[in-house]
């Protein structure tokens, strides 16, 4: 008896190996590999790792580039996740009643998120080179001058988000597709008995029902926009003047650029808890949520 | 009822024109991929050029091997959908239809995984790779991406609503637990795993900032760090606008096509993602 019991155990156990291998490798073993790093200094070449405490964080938070930073991060989350949102859900809303047309509408808005994100980001430099560029050649016709969309600190950021919506908001889109479609009917109808007007209905009926949607929407887009690279590296690569420098490219820049392992490990923590603690937070909130519906 | 009618025109005039200037930079790509280079440059620009220039194609598919970056990203991407159907659905397997001891520090540790962002330990997973010395290599690429958290909560998800009774019986008549997995479970969870074939494709097709990282061969190099190293060092940054333009709308195209062919499927696969992150 003990014997079939052990020889299950090992059965599952080896089932689990071919993801728990590559999971310890490349995940797990890092994700304490990262951790141990922040505490020290090392430039990558030398033999040698020297533990410095807390020092890393410590000239992280002493150094303004670093807060120029965080300003950045903030700025992009706040500037790709709400438009995104927005958006996705009010052409849901638009799509979401039969109509003809509509799936033709639906593909057209979703496809740039199928696409390589660094060939979409190359057709939009050419998009919005300077001189003949399509976005400067439409604000002219318009009769505004034009900007120079990557160049300029104030409008870089900007351009980077435009790409970034872009790209995004079919798929939040479709999500909404589907929440809007699980509404149920009789309600809709009970409300339109009481007299409900279109935006009653919304407000008082859709809208908290697609709740748990828009948390699951809001925590993934932000745990996506927290991670965005490619855009940013085409585009522009973390300027002009650090206008574009999110935390994910100032960990990249300080550890593959400046070799400052111990200080790019540090950010690799802050960006780490702070995904954790959104994903905590939705747990938390999506298993009330669950209860709700 | 008048109103109703204008209010529906209006949404529709509405819906028509931000389809158009979603799909349009995709138009754009390919009018200037056909373009000479002093039309291009020309104001106002034309909408379709006076005469195509299709050799633009051919030049740019001559100017970098991007036949061998295409072969790459597809080669690639391929080994790892293969690989993750596998040790995804074996994971899944076990987490929902065999019992044993560590199961719940595994979910535990699995869902602690879930949380945290994969661009954030690339560093140290450099330092992996280079101490096995996997850098600059096609099997650095493909092992360092063969398992996904993502996929073994989609499997799983699916293999819940499998009932447990249909792998008993299986047990009864003697087959072997990878017999069940294979022909009994695998079989009825094939739409997810068919999501999570195609995401993972393009996922991995479309993969640049790890690969780049830990490649450094241009031979190994995947279509999107290939085509952006063009548009460095061949595209000369913008002096060659409409070969550029060319590069990018054959690698943009082929998941353009993949995605009008499996539409059903990718949208499908929202629904599915959000379950699966659910937990």
């Amino acid at each position: 008896m003990r014997r079939t019991r052990l020889a299950s155990e090992g059965k599952a156990l080896l089932f689990t190996l071919p993801a728990m291998i590559p999971l310890s490798l490349f995940w797990f073993y890092p994700l304490g590999y990262v951790i141990y790093l922040s505490f020290m200094e090392w430039d990558f070449m030398s033999p040698v790792k020297t533990s410095v405490g807390l020092d890393n964080y410590r000239y992280l938070f002493d150094n303004p580039e670093f807060y120029q930073t965080l300003r950045v991060t903030l700025l992009f989350c706040v500037g790709s996740v709400l438009p995104v949102m927005v958006a996705g859900l009010g052409l849901a809303l638009l799509l979401s009643r039969k109509r003809k047309g509509g799936a033709i509408y639906r593909t057209l808005i979703f496809s740039p998120w199928v696409t390589p994100t660094v060939a979409v980001s190359i057709v939009w430099s050419w998009i919005y080179e300077p001189d003949v560029g399509l976005a400067n050649n439409v604000l002219h016709a318009l009769g505004l001058s034009g900007i120079r969309w990557l160049e300029d600190p104030n409008w870089a950021l900007i351009s980077v988000l435009i790409v970034t919506v872009w790209k995004s908001a079919g798929w939040s889109m479709i999500f909404y597709l589907v929440a809007i479609g699980n509404v149920p009917p009789d309600y809709l109808e009970a409300a339109e008995l009481d007299g409900a007007n279109g935006w009653d209905k919304f407000r008082h009926v859709t809208l908290p029902l697609i709740s748990p949607t828009t948390f699951f929407l809001f925590v993934v887009l932000t745990i996506s926009s927290l991670q965005a690279y490619d855009q940013i590296n085409v585009l522009t690569q973390g300027g002009p003047a650090g206008s574009t420098r999110t935390m994910l490219y100032f960990y990249y820049l300080s550890a593959f650029d400046a070799f400052q392992i111990g200080e790019a490990s540090a950010v690799a923590i802050l960006l780490i808890v702070g995904c954790v603690a959104l994903s905590l937070l939705s747990f938390v909130i999506g298993r009330r949520t669950i209860h709700y519906s | 009822m008048h109103q109703r009618s204008g209010v529906r025109l209006l949404s529709h005039l509405f819906l028509a024109t931000v389809a158009l200037l979603m799909a349009f930079p995709f138009y754009w790509t390919a009018t200037s991929a056909l373009k000479t280079n002093d039309e291009i440059w020309q104001f106002p620009p034309t909408l379709w050029p006076h005469a195509p220039l299709w050799s633009n194609f051919a030049d740019a598919w001559a100017a970098a091997p991007f036949a061998r970056y295409i072969g790459n990203s597809i080669l690639v991407a391929s080994v790892i959908v293969v690989i993750q159907i596998i040790n995804s659905g074996m994971m899944a397997y076990a987490m929902t239809h065999m019992s044993f001891r560590l199961k719940n520090a595994f979910t535990a540790l699995i869902l602690i995984g879930y949380m945290v962002p994969v661009t954030a330990v690339y560093l140290p997973g450099y330092i992996v790779l280079s101490n096995l010395g996997l850098l600059d290599s096609y099997a650095g690429i493909i092992l360092s991406n063969c398992v996904s958290i993502f996929s073994i909560f989609l499997i799983r998800q699916a293999f819940l609503q499998v009932s447990h009774e249909l792998v008993e019986a299986g047990q009864i008549d003697g087959a072997s637990h990878l017999r069940i997995l294979w022909t009994i479970v695998f079989p009825l969870a094939r739409s997810s795993f068919a999501v999570l074939a195609l995401i993972t494709f393009i996922e991995q097709y479309n993969n640049y900032f790890w690969p780049m990282l830990i490649t450094k061969n241009p031979d190994l190099q995947l279509v999107s760090a290939g085509l952006r190293s063009f548009f460095v060092q061949g595209g000369a940054y913008g002096l060659k606008w409409p070969l550029i333009m060319a590069a990018s709308a054959f690698t943009i195209l082929p998941l353009l096509v993949l995605f009008l062919l499996t539409q059903k499927t990718i949208m499908q696969s929202v629904n599915l993602s959000a379950g699966a992150s659910k937990g």
